[in-house]
């Protein structure tokens, strides 16, 4: 049963990964950038939930409460994900590669201080310099679920249940709708997409916006599952999610997901049971990177292939 | 990309005389105002409150206003014809808006010191009033021809006595910024400087030093050494400038570890801390510190080798996996490396693993160095001057910071240089040419960790102690902001880069709380507007600039005198 119940910690906490690595394979699919500050979008994600949640009267803790701060995550994180393609990203797209990737980390610096200097200078706002602890909504994080000696998390399963369903859309939005296949025009070779009359910055946009809007998802589900939220968690999560979008296969979508799943999985099951002195919580974070190192060893590619035009 | 522009060349056509007029006009009333009080009060800045007593920075307001009103009239007297030309105008409209700026900053610090513009004086007004007439006189100048002072050529011994000016003016400068204790003042006279470059750009002298500099290497490398020498002697004994400039060329010398990497090879490495970090671990723990954990205790020079050898292989481990696939993946696997870095030391501790580095207490009370007997914690007096313990570490970190700097020259000048660039650029067309991409890259990273190693173990023994934190990503952050900003791929770039980051928060304690917001901001700044850097590489400037056409024919015909003397010497 102690496998089964790790496997099914290591899957919900795979899905925040998958959740979050969606907007890097996206983005790098198309653009060939590695958005390093996406990690901390996911975080302003969370931070816009958050904010939902104190503008919002009542400080209700209902279900409808939930949908209305998932839609205040996601408004803040699209829009701080436009705000920097257009003004970061945009004047640099045929600038020298090094270039786009130092404005990233630019990026990614800029706004982790700017959460920590001026949440708390808005009224009424907790001060963000320290963690926040999250508005618990009833339904998805009252007791746990039992089934049959292996429990699960509401927080969790709400995580799971947010993967599947978002990757439903994502499935449908990229292969059924006009927009998703120019976005997939777009990344196997964007000369002749823009020749065939799509426009590539719409785009673009559109493809900040898509892994914004699953990073934000991903923010609410953390805020839930760990109860508070702080400045800095978009470091680590970001890190672990391209590592989860190199794993799958950068560039391609279902192979983000699958990627976070497994890496969620290898992380808690390396916990658990490596034997010795390397086992335990100490060293969960450093499998993880080896993991990534090792899979950039042995299979460059990622485990369902890499969909990335070499334009360099 | 047009810019828009208010001073059309129509205007500037209509109008050129009313300009030179306004122009000199506000360079003298500028420089005037110096002798009228700035501020009410004495406490403000350097006390600027003095009728017909200037303080330093009016001095300074007096200098830029000066080289306004003289650039102007000398480019109205100078010849049209001639292969040497002096950029007048370039010049005074730099001094022009340099002057503004200072003014504006010495306005707004007198403010922010004694609340409110109420406390600036008459003369403050003067000046601003000064300066804004200056600016839109040189303005309404054509702009000049740009300068090639660069061609003229003076005497070998008026060349040399240009560089002794120039570094004696630098020493005197460092010592002056670092003795101010005041923002204000310290971020006027920033400014001071700034404009004073700016001006010697545009009058093209600054070109003309340069082109100097190369033909005369070996005198300006030398007395450069011997200034930075000289500046612990400047200090009275006081070792809290010292513990600043040994901040400064740690930093520096990490720094320009990483522009090898960086700068030169054009790859992201986002965990070079960890190398600096491994070197000072391996230092400490080899130290005879009561609290290192291996009973194993070499000769320093050994342990510099150790920790860039043990610094080295890391970077293999990491590198020889990485470096094989896109370029892209390097960055975050080194970013990954920091970390795993970081949580390996701090596990470390004998709970969560064997007991190497005491986790995150690190290891405290590293001793002194002890090098030929010399103790580098003894207090020393040379020439009847006292030296502190930090002077004597400044002048070790000199010794090691020029020999990163030769390693870097010689082989930015080498043909693994000239493989690096070529990889940089573009790697397909390199491996075509029958460039080892692989190899070189792979000696790029292991060599910046083994610099960044060494730079390790002198840091363990200036810090006293070694904890894993303050190791972290950031800190790999700051060394790339300190190359972007001054300037991928140089030397002197890094150099001005690093004392920048280190003394900018070191004197705007106000700023301390923004620092890092202000570092995001340059890094995506400087990518937007100034890829290139403060201080540029001109290959450099022309890879970021490929579509600006006359930056490159400036850049070659600045280029080809130089090279042809290169080539009949």
């Amino acid at each position: 049963m102690d496998v089964l119940q790790q496997l099914i910690n290591g899957l919900s906490l795979g899905a925040l990964y998958a959740l979050i690595a969606v907007g890097y394979t996206v983005v790098y699919g198309i653009v060939q950038l590695i958005n390093f500050a996406h990690g901390e979008i996911f975080m302003m994600g969370a931070f816009g939930s958050l904010a939902t949640w104190l503008i919002v009267p009542g400080s209700s803790r209902s279900l409808a409460m939930l949908v209305i701060m998932l839609v205040g995550g996601v408004a803040v994180a699209v829009g701080m994900a436009l705000l920097t393609e257009r003004f970061a990203y945009r004047p640099l797209r045929n600038a020298p590669r090094l270039a786009p990737l130092i404005t990233a980390i630019g990026v990614s610096i800029f706004l982790q201080e700017f959460v920590r200097l001026f949440f708390g200078s808005i009224p009424s706002f907790p001060d963000a310099k320290s963690a926040i602890p999250f508005p618990q909504i009833e339904f998805v994080t009252g007791p746990a679920i039992d089934l049959g000696g292996v429990i699960i998390q509401r927080a969790a399963l709400f995580t799971l249940v947010a993967l599947a369903v978002c990757a439903t859309f994502l499935f449908i939005f990229v292969n059924r709708t006009r927009l998703g296949r120019a976005m997939q025009a777009t990344s196997q070779d964007p000369d002749t997409a823009r020749l065939m009359g799509i426009n590539v910055d719409k785009i673009i946009m559109v493809a900040f916006a898509l892994g914004a809007a699953l990073a934000a998802v991903a923010g609410l589900s953390w805020g839930l599952r760990y109860t508070n939220i702080d400045f800095r968690m978009g470091f680590l999560a970001g890190l672990k999610a391209f590592t989860a979008a190199v794993l799958g296969g950068i560039g391609n979508i279902n192979g983000a997901v699958l990627g976070g799943l497994v890496l969620g999985v290898v992380e808690t099951l390396a916990t658990s049971f490596i034997p010795g002195t390397f086992g335990g919580s100490a060293w969960k974070d450093v499998w993880a990177f080896v993991l990534l190192i090792l899979v950039l060893v042995f299979r460059p590619q990622g485990l369902l292939g890499a969909r990335v035009v070499d334009r360099a | 990309m047009r810019r828009p522009t208010i001073f059309t060349p129509e205007l500037q056509q209509r109008h050129g005389k009313t300009g030179w007029l306004l122009g000199v006009g506000g360079g003298v009333l500028l420089a005037l105002s110096a002798l009228l009080p700035w501020s009410y009060s004495f406490e403000a800045l350097d006390g600027p409150s003095l009728l017909f007593y200037p303080s330093p920075l009016q001095v300074m307001g007096l200098v830029l206003g000066l080289l306004v009103a003289v650039a102007l009239v000398l480019g109205r007297r100078a010849g049209r014809r001639g292969r040497v030309q002096v950029g007048w105008t370039a010049g005074a409209r730099a001094a022009a808006v340099g002057a503004l700026v200072f003014v504006v900053i010495v306005l707004v610090s007198i403010a922010a010191e004694l609340g409110g513009l109420v406390n600036v004086d008459y003369g403050g007004w003067v000046a601003l009033v000064g300066a804004l007439l200056a600016l839109v006189g040189t303005r309404l100048q054509p702009a000049g021809r740009s300068a090639t002072l660069y061609r003229a050529a003076a005497r070998s011994w008026l060349e040399l006595v240009a560089i002794v000016v120039v570094m004696a003016a630098a020493l005197f400068g460092i010592a002056y910024a670092l003795d101010t204790d005041d923002p204000g003042t310290f971020v006027s006279f920033v400014v001071f400087v700034g404009a004073l470059v700016a001006v010697l750009v545009g009058l093209g002298v600054l070109g003309w030093l340069s082109a100097v500099s190369q033909r005369h290497r070996k005198v300006l490398i030398l007395s450069a050494f011997l200034v930075a020498y000289l500046f612990p002697f400047t200090q009275d004994g006081s070792d809290a400038n010292m513990s600043i400039a040994t901040q400064v060329i740690v930093f520096a010398a990490t720094a320009l570890g990483l522009n090898i990497v960086v700068g030169l090879a054009g790859l992201l490495d986002l965990g070079y801390i960890a190398f600096l970090g491994a070197g000072a671990f391996v230092a400490a723990i080899l130290s005879r510190s009561a609290f290192s954990t291996l009973d194993f205790h070499p000769p320093f020079i050994v342990v510099v080798l150790i920790s860039g050898l043990v610094s080295a292989t890391l970077g293999l481990i990491i590198g020889s996996p990485t470096l094989r696939v896109s370029g892209d993946y390097l960055a975050i696997v080194t970013l990954a490396f920091g970390e795993i870095f970081r949580i390996t030391m701090i596990n470390l501790d004998g709970e969560a693993g064997p007991n190497l580095t005491r986790g995150s207490n690190g290891i405290p009370a590293i001793p002194e160095l002890n090098l030929f007997g010399f103790d580098f914690g003894e207090p020393h007096v040379l020439l009847g001057i006292p030296l502190g313990r930090f002077s004597n570490y400044y002048f070790l970190l000199l010794v090691v910071i020029a020999l990163i700097i030769l390693v870097f020259s010689r082989l930015n000048s080498s043909r693994i240089g000239r493989g690096w660039v070529a990889i940089r650029e573009d790697e397909k067309a390199a491996e075509a040419m029958g460039v080892n991409v692989f190899g070189l890259k792979l000696f790029a990273f292991a060599g910046g960790a083994f610099l960044a190693g060494v730079a390790g173990s002198v840091k363990a023994h200036i810090d006293v102690s070694v904890t894993p934190d303050q190791y972290n990503f950031l800190q790999s952050a700051f060394l790339l902001a300190a190359i972007v900003l001054g300037g991928m791929g140089t030397v002197l770039g890094v150099l001005v880069g690093a004392a920048l980051l280190i003394l900018l928060p070191e004197k705007l304690r106000f700023v301390s709380e923004f620092r890092l917001l202000l570092f995001g901001l340059t890094l995506v700044v400087m990518m937007r507007f100034r890829p290139e850097g403060l201080i540029a590489s001109r290959r450099r400037q022309l890879e970021f600039h490929e579509d600006d056409e006359g930056l490159a024919e400036r850049i070659d015909d600045q280029i080809q005198p130089s090279a042809m003397k290169g080539a009949t010497a």
